[in-house]
């Protein structure tokens, strides 16, 4: 195995102490985030203007300041093919960045498909299909100057006419999933053929690395309206027609997507690759063997199945590059369950303390060893989990919260509180319903084992194909399931979709005139949420973030369980640099093969 | 006979009528949000209703029903609901080379392993070699074939590096490319299948061998290899045929297991594949071929008894 891991020297401990200090030191009342015009304007950021950036839209991480302690360089030659595997996925059902909902499918388009901007391996925000950009003093208007002489993989030349057409559609809910994303968005101008002009409706932090980036984003990722108009929406969705380093020549839905070198790509030097052939494969063990026997040199898509990292660690033949994850998962508890039931979550948390349902509620939570689980469930891999906030966001994960949460693992409270609420030693508890995917069946038995060991609550697991546990997520049908969320890397992904009582996945599907709110409801919280959305200056977002997260965890939203490590295995012949590492995608424009 | 076939076929074609009515309406009641879990990481409540509008599933059941039903008659299967909506007929045309490729290799494989094994279990009865033919049936029968798939898979592909792990190779890039890429998932489906049908072959033969005419042949002299080849084994393969036929059905139908080792897109794995997304009308349309499938295996063997066995007339 060829490990990745950096030795810091005190120097660069400084050093790196000293950027995060400078970073997060803001002009609160500056709309700008404390940069001047000058620094906020493009083609490619200032490291110091990017390590505010990256703080004040909460992407900044320790991993960034490190990237300039060892620069990256990409190695052996350039040509050949890639084989990859996508892990733990069927088929690649769209590449159409209007109905991604999916990272692995984004991993994909995001090597065919160009954005204005692209975050690079310590997501910074550069330009991509944008050459250049101004920003005005409030913060609110950005104007852009294209690349020209860009064309599509179809040879149709780009334009402003398909940012605007692009915006358009994404902005178009019948079309478009991530209408949302481009909600701050006032208007779109075009200036002239090769300059756009976007005016928002306030100033946001993440527009740049976020909203007009093209993986993550999706809502801003450049299609061709020529192509698309052509083809039709199916077979676009299939192979879509980008301006990116890489075409797809075929799509065999389940079978391959082969992308082969966009030899007109805006960068002469890239990409490295003459081709790249992606097969999904659902399990496990045929994965495994596909990269051991060297039929596949890379594994992208669904996070790959923890037992199999030691073994992958410990061949010669391979690279194990492990970084954190943008994820979250949890242990759900229904607070309208008749032994665990909370009406209102408003109460100050005394209150909520001398309630039995909370208690009981509480006790779960409190009763899960989540190192333990760790160990028996994710083979040692992962950050225990107080709270939806993730360390990949960097600043506004506050490591302290795994002390001070009232999830803490503490069994002998936990076993007081169920006493207290009328379960001593688990007598009298009823029996209860734990909902999981067939996939995650045997990590969720570890959850169940330790409250039957813990508590002495039994638990049946059922396991449900995904579009049923969904349904009976989103309906408040269930006691108790175990379910999470990945890719993200902005406070609003952790807390506007999860833990508001408008949440997209607080009860959507719920019956309101019986249910008035789904699994969470807490009025300071929904405050508190909404104002750090708003909010430039990152101190102060950071504490609402903070304090909100904290509350989350204190009254018991959610069992919280785990971060999961995002981790990149790929044969040693492969050359992935260190500047294509980007967290939760797999460009592959720098790859090459030795 | 030719009256016999056109029974057969309207038979068939009401057959398939009731099985794609069924499984339209069972689809429909049986849980599980296709929107909600399109949009698991999108959307609010009133994204799921415009999407949900938009594919038209917010119509009444009946109006679903008939307006598929109209487009079937002119021959579209409509679209899949899921991901890039892309045509059903499209999704079927691209699994079912794929599907026949494999069954056609594994039944091949089963047939080849079969038939001798079932012939000299018969006619070496409890001798050794019997009990070694009759523990390898056992142990054929009893291996899941996902098992059996994986052992393959690490001896053959991660071990010896003789054939690909995983993947498909249409004919269209070669011959080799092809085979190699089925012959592994080819054992592994075909050896299962093997084993029962050496078993049906086995029990025939020792039924037929200990009857009068096989006395008789033997009697006036005939070889052991002609009794066996002339008389007996064509006089076993009735209910032989049988089995084969169903089991060559299966095969095209429900080799979703090994499809899935394999990672071949086929058309068990593109079933299950709709069925977990709740894909309806893909739902709809695999379910249609693989029912015309077994039909189309159960008119074969019928076709097939009048050929072996010249009593067997069903114009009569």
């Amino acid at each position: 195995m060829t490990s990745q891991h950096t030795r810091l020297t005190s120097a660069d401990e400084a050093r790196i102490r000293a950027e995060f200090d400078d970073a997060y030191d803001f002009d609160p009342k500056d709309p700008l985030f404390g940069l001047g015009r000058a620094a906020m304007c493009g083609p490619r950021l200032e490291r110091r203007t990017v390590l505010r950036l990256l703080a004040a839209a909460g992407l900044l991480t320790s991993g960034h300041l490190m990237g300039a302690v060892r620069p990256a360089r990409a190695e052996g030659k350039a040509g050949g093919t890639l084989t990859c595997g996508w892990a733990g996925v069927g088929e690649i059902v769209t590449l159409d960045p209007a109905q991604i909902n999916q990272v692995l499918q984004f991993q994909i388009s995001s090597n065919v498909l160009s954005g204005l901007t692209h975050i690079n391996a310590e997501l910074i925000a550069q330009g991509d299909l944008a050459e250049s950009w101004t920003v005005s003093d409030d913060g609110t208007e950005y104007t852009f100057k294209l690349r020209q002489g860009v064309r599509f993989h179809n040879g149709d030349p780009f334009t402003a006419d398909d940012v605007l057409f692009t915006y358009k559609r994404s902005s178009d809910p019948q079309k478009s999933i991530h209408s949302a994303v481009v909600a701050n968005i006032a208007g779109l101008d075009k200036v002239d053929d090769h300059t756009v002009h976007f005016k928002l409706k306030a100033p946001q932090a993440s527009f740049l690395p976020k909203v007009l980036e093209r993986a993550s984003g999706r809502a801003m990722t450049i299609v061709c309206k020529g192509a698309l108009e052509k083809m039709g929406e199916s077979a676009y969705g299939l192979a879509p027609v980008g301006t990116g380093p890489f075409k797809v020549t075929q799509h065999q839905l389940g079978q391959a997507v082969v992308l082969e070198r966009n030899t007109e790509y805006y960068d002469k030097d890239r990409p490295k690759l003459d081709k790249v052939v992606i097969q999904p494969i659902i399990d496990a063990e045929p994965l495994a063997a596909a990269i051991e026997a060297g039929d596949i040199k890379l594994i992208g898509g669904n996070p790959i199945a923890p037992e199999l990292i030691d073994r992958f660690a410990a061949n010669g033949d391979l690279v194990v590059d492990e970084t954190p994850g943008p994820t979250f998962q949890a242990l759900w508890v229904n607070p309208w369950h008749e032994n665990m039931k909370v009406t209102d979550f408003n109460k100050p948390l005394e209150e909520l303390m001398k309630e039995k349902g909370f208690m009981a509620r509480l006790a779960i939570a409190k009763a899960i060893d989540r190192h333990a689980y760790l160990k028996q469930a994710q083979f040692g891999r992962g950050t225990p989990a107080f709270g939806t906030v993730n360390p990949a966001m960097g600043h506004y994960f506050d490591p302290s919260l795994a002390d001070s949460s009232n999830q803490k693992f503490d069994l002998a409270k936990a076993k007081q509180l169920f006493a207290d609420a009328g379960y001593p030693d688990g007598k009298g508890f009823p029996k209860l319903r734990l909902l999981t995917t067939p996939s995650n069946k045997r990590e969720t038995e570890v959850v169940a084992n330790q409250l039957k060991q813990n508590l002495n609550i039994d638990v049946a697991i059922e396991t449900k194909d995904f579009p049923v546990l969904i349904e009976d997520f989103d309906g408040m049908n269930w006691d108790l399931v175990r379910l999470g969320s990945g890719g993200d890397y902005d406070p609003d992904d952790a807390l506007v979709d999860w833990m508001q009582t408008t949440s997209k996945f607080n009860g959507r599907l719920r019956d309101k005139s019986k249910y008035p709110f789904g699994f969470f409801s807490d009025k300071d919280v929904d405050a508190l949420i909404s104002k750090q959305s708003a909010t430039a200056d990152v101190d102060k977002r950071r504490e609402m973030v903070v304090k909100a997260n904290k509350t989350t965890s204190d009254k018991v939203a959610s069992a919280f369980l785990f971060h999961q490590p995002d981790i990149l295995v790929h044969h040693k012949s492969v050359n992935f640099p260190k500047e294509s590492r980007i967290p939760g995608l797999v460009d592959l424009d720098r790859v090459t093969l030795a | 006979m030719s009256r016999f076939l056109i029974r057969r076929v309207i038979g068939s074609v009401i057959v398939m009528w009731a099985v794609a009515t069924l499984v339209f309406f069972m689809l429909r009641i049986v849980p599980g949000d296709p929107i909600a879990a399109m949009l698991f990481d999108a959307g609010d409540a009133a994204a799921v209703e415009a999407l949900r509008h938009k594919l038209g599933l917010d119509a009444p059941i009946y109006v679903q029903y008939f307006k598929w039903f109209w487009l079937m008659f002119h021959g579209d299967l409509g679209n899949s609901i899921y991901g890039s909506h892309v045509p059903v007929s499209q999704a079927i045309a691209e699994a079912l080379p794929r599907t026949l490729s494999l069954a056609s290799l594994g039944f091949i494989i089963a047939l080849a392993i079969a038939v001798p094994a079932g012939l000299i279990a018969a006619t070496r009865r409890n001798s050794m070699l019997d009990n070694v033919v009759s523990f390898g049936a056992f142990l054929g029968l009893s291996m899941p074939e996902f098992w059996l798939g994986i052992l393959l898979i690490i001896v053959f592909a991660a071990g010896l590096k003789w054939l690909p792990a995983i993947g498909y190779a249409p004919l269209s890039e070669g011959f080799w490319p092809w085979l190699s890429h089925l012959i592994l998932p080819a054992i592994a489906v075909g050896t299962t299948f093997s084993a029962i049908i050496a078993r049906n072959i086995r029990s025939g033969m020792l039924e037929v061998l200990k009857t009068d005419y096989i006395r008789v042949a033997r009697a006036k002299g005939l070889t052991g290899t002609a009794i066996i080849l002339r008389h007996a084994f064509p006089n076993a393969l009735i209910p032989v045929i049988t089995v084969v036929g169903i089991a060559f059905a299966l095969l095209m139908a429900g080799a979703v297991v090994v499809e899935n080792v394999f990672a071949i897109k086929g058309l068990g794995r593109l079933l299950i594949q709709s069925i977990l997304n709740r894909d309806y009308p893909t739902v709809q349309g695999a379910v249609l071929v693989v029912s015309t499938i077994f039909i189309l295996c159960n008119l074969v063997v019928d076709v097939l008894y009048t050929m072996i066995d010249p009593r067997i007339r069903y114009d009569t």
